[in-house]
């Protein structure tokens, strides 16, 4: 414990400067990410159009300009930083309480049910309310299944979570795979497939609120529950002794998840990796301590997605989708991290 | 020479009584023996179907096609043309636009010969080819394939007469728009863009597609002429290429102009702001991808393209060739819902097409 404390002490005298490097690196990515795209508008321009906002300013840019920055952009950016951030927080919290480095959204089965929830409300709805409660709903049940599955003699292994994990996710594709089957070839199975291919072309204000409020609560949720998560992170039996609702206070911070990744579903599909990777990421910048880990996570999260979606968006005339950038970077950073990180943060069991 | 040695085989089996074998070679570079002329065809392509019954002139020998073939030809002129093709079973193949052949229903058709996608995978063929069907393998993206169907449906129905007509009323008419636009200087040019999806994503025609081609033939240029086949893309880059004209494709049912003009993201795009967005016209097929009807389609769109360079009289070309491929003529209403006046009536310059 004292080599722990000691970390976490050190990792702290660092903390003012660290937060200034994420914010400043944040209002950066926001600002180039704003003048970035297949339609060329001026770096000058962008800034005045920003500036307008608050100031008088007489435009000097062309209205086309200002639609495009105002939007085409910068809805797309926020929800791509928005998905950034709750993925990462969702990740970081579910390695937290399953003390397990392995766990992200996508492995606990929760998007794949999100994926689910969110196919078969298209099928029989148009209402995108239904759509967002449909994958809360789902994503929550994939979870609880594998939470379940995973419980032997009151507690759950590694290898279980993992394994239940992948047998409910194959479960829930199977069924996305049904919806598909029985959907409207002319209308509503085009819109399945858009959307469960996930891309953040289809931006807009409405969207915004749409992913923007789960993700928020999920997340404000998730940092209420930062001690705790702190404590169960040590282990079952060690949090017991302390006092701890073991139960209830995983049960809370799986709902935030819940909430959280299937509003980024609901918005973007399954986005991979992201929830995976950036945690590894933060927790070697922070230490374990959650209090640190969990906003660090979501800022680092929030950058690395808005330039994931830039590169998707911009580099070529055609639209790149997310997830495959994602996990062609996310794959070998992850290998690297988990090699480099083996011993350090994580006991093994 | 390969078209030449077709239509040799052609002119050939059209002199053959039809007890004498048939021979073709597929767009594979398979050959294909038919005992005689086929009477049992099942075309699983979605636009072989109309074409197949255009150049046989009837629906008696087709029996099994592609459910989004019907949906094309369903409430439609080919309906009221063909009343009898409603009745074709089209539960063939998988839902949507899937191509994989349900082959005990296939088998129970017993059908003599097979049309089936051969540039996808063999997947979708060899289940037809073990199970000793007559299998026809026909490929889409440039004009030349298309005529090469013409040439195969001929030989194998004995109509290679007429299959000759439809190509050489396609060589005259492409020689004639070629003609008329070869010398548009490059920035009289519209700028043109297609969305094969617009609703569910924007996904638009780029240099490699069919539509590349009749784009440029009628006198436009494909502002996504640097992509593919097909791509999405994202709306900041239509906004970039500022497309004049934009072509709506006739796959999305529900999909109108007005969803384009209701667009505020795409509001200062030059084809918005001067309602120069069309639905494509539906006739006996749909007139975007590569079909029986094309040279109507190229003479369209050069008209759309270029209202004041052009009339070629539609409505008369339209009853003249419909005359010579369906053997039945059109009235005016009918020529209003080929055009799309539905959705097209209120956009720029359309009233060119109202010379009934």
């Amino acid at each position: 414990m004292s080599l722990a404390n000691e970390a976490t002490a050190r990792v702290t005298r660092r903390l003012p400067g660290l937060w200034t490097i994420l914010f400043v690196a944040l209002g950066l990515t926001i600002l180039v990410s704003l003048g970035i795209g297949r339609f060329g508008v001026p770096v000058d321009h962008v800034a005045g159009i920003l500036a307008a906002q608050i100031l008088p300013i007489e435009p000097f840019w062309k209205p086309v300009e200002e639609r495009v920055v105002e939007l085409i952009r910068m809805p797309r950016i926020i929800i791509a930083g928005l998905a950034g951030a709750g993925l990462a927080v969702a990740g970081s919290a579910l390695q937290g309480v399953f003390r397990n480095p392995l766990v992200g959204p996508q492995i606990i089965g929760v998007s794949s049910g999100a994926a689910f929830g969110g196919a078969f409300a298209i099928l029989v709805s148009e209402s995108q309310i239904l759509l967002i409660g449909a994958a809360f709903g789902f994503g929550m049940l994939a979870m609880v299944v594998v939470y379940t599955i995973s419980r032997q003699q009151g507690r759950a292994s590694i290898l279980m979570l993992v394994l239940a994990g992948i047998v409910t996710s194959a479960f829930f594709s199977a069924l996305v795979s049904v919806t598909k089957f029985v959907a409207d070839p002319d209308d509503k199975l085009p819109a399945i497939v858009f959307w469960l291919m996930g891309s953040f072309a289809s931006a807009s204000y409405e969207k915004v609120w749409l992913i923007g409020i789960p993700v928020v609560i999920g997340s404000i949720l998730v940092y209420l529950m930062r001690f705790q998560i702190n404590v169960l992170s040590l282990g079952d039996e060690e949090a017991q002794s302390l006092g701890l609702k073991v139960e209830r206070t995983r049960w809370i911070v799986l709902i935030a998840v819940a909430l959280i990744s299937a509003a980024v579903v609901a918005a973007a599909g399954i986005v991979g990796w992201v929830g995976l990777v950036i945690p590894h990421f933060a927790r070697m910048l922070t230490g374990p301590d959650h209090k640190v880990l969990i906003p660090a996570a979501a800022l680092i999260g929030a950058i690395y997605l808005i330039h994931v979606d830039n590169v998707a968006r911009a580099s070529i005339a055609a639209e790149i989708p997310v997830g495959i950038i994602t996990a062609l970077l996310g794959a070998p950073v992850f290998a690297y991290l988990l090699r480099r990180a083996a011993n350090k943060g994580w006991s093994s069991e | 020479m390969k078209s030449v040695f077709m239509a040799a085989v052609g002119a050939f089996a059209a002199f053959a009584a039809s007890a004498e074998p048939i021979t073709i070679v597929d767009q594979r570079d398979r050959t294909v023996t038919l005992d005689g002329e086929a009477e049992r065809v099942v075309t699983i392509p979605i636009p072989a179907a109309s074409m197949f019954i255009a150049v046989d002139g009837g629906t008696d020998r087709l029996v099994g096609m592609h459910q989004l073939s019907k949906t094309a030809i369903k409430g439609r002129i080919l309906q009221r043309f063909y009343p009898d093709a409603l009745a074709i079973p089209s539960n063939i193949t998988g839902k949507g636009f899937s191509f994989v052949p349900n082959v005990e229903e296939l088998l129970a058709l017993e059908p003599d010969l097979v049309f089936q996608w051969g540039h996808l995978n063999d997947d979708i063929i060899d289940p037809l080819v073990n199970a000793g069907l007559n299998v026809a393998l026909i490929k889409i993206g440039t004009e030349e394939f298309t005529r090469k169907w013409l040439t195969i449906m001929g030989a194998v129905t004995g109509k290679s007469e007429k299959a000759q007509a439809m190509i050489d009323w396609r060589d005259a008419v492409m020689a004639e728009v070629r003609a008329a636009t070869a010398d548009i200087a490059d920035d009289e040019r519209p700028r043109t863009l297609y969305f094969m999806n617009y609703l569910s994503k924007l996904r638009v025609a780029g240099g490699r597609s069919y539509n590349n081609f009749y784009i440029d033939l009628a006198g436009g240029k494909n502002v996504a002429a640097e992509l593919g086949m097909f791509a999405e893309v994202g709306v900041e880059q239509i906004i970039a290429w500022d497309p004049e004209v934009i072509l709506l494709n006739g796959f999305e049912a529900k999909l109108s102009p007005q969803d384009v003009y209701d667009n505020e993201l795409l509001a200062d795009v030059s084809a918005v702001k001067n309602r120069r967005v069309y639905k494509m016209p539906l006739g006996g097929y749909r007139w975007d991808p590569p079909n029986q009807e094309s040279p109507l389609t190229w003479l369209w769109l050069s008209m759309i393209l270029h209202p004041d360079k052009f009339d070629w009289g539609m409505s008369e070309r339209i009853d003249r060739n419909y005359q010579f491929i369906y053997g039945q003529g059109v009235t005016a209403e009918d020529i209003q819902n080929i055009l799309r006046f539905d959705m097209n009536a209120d956009a720029a310059n359309y009233d060119i097409f109202n010379d009934g």
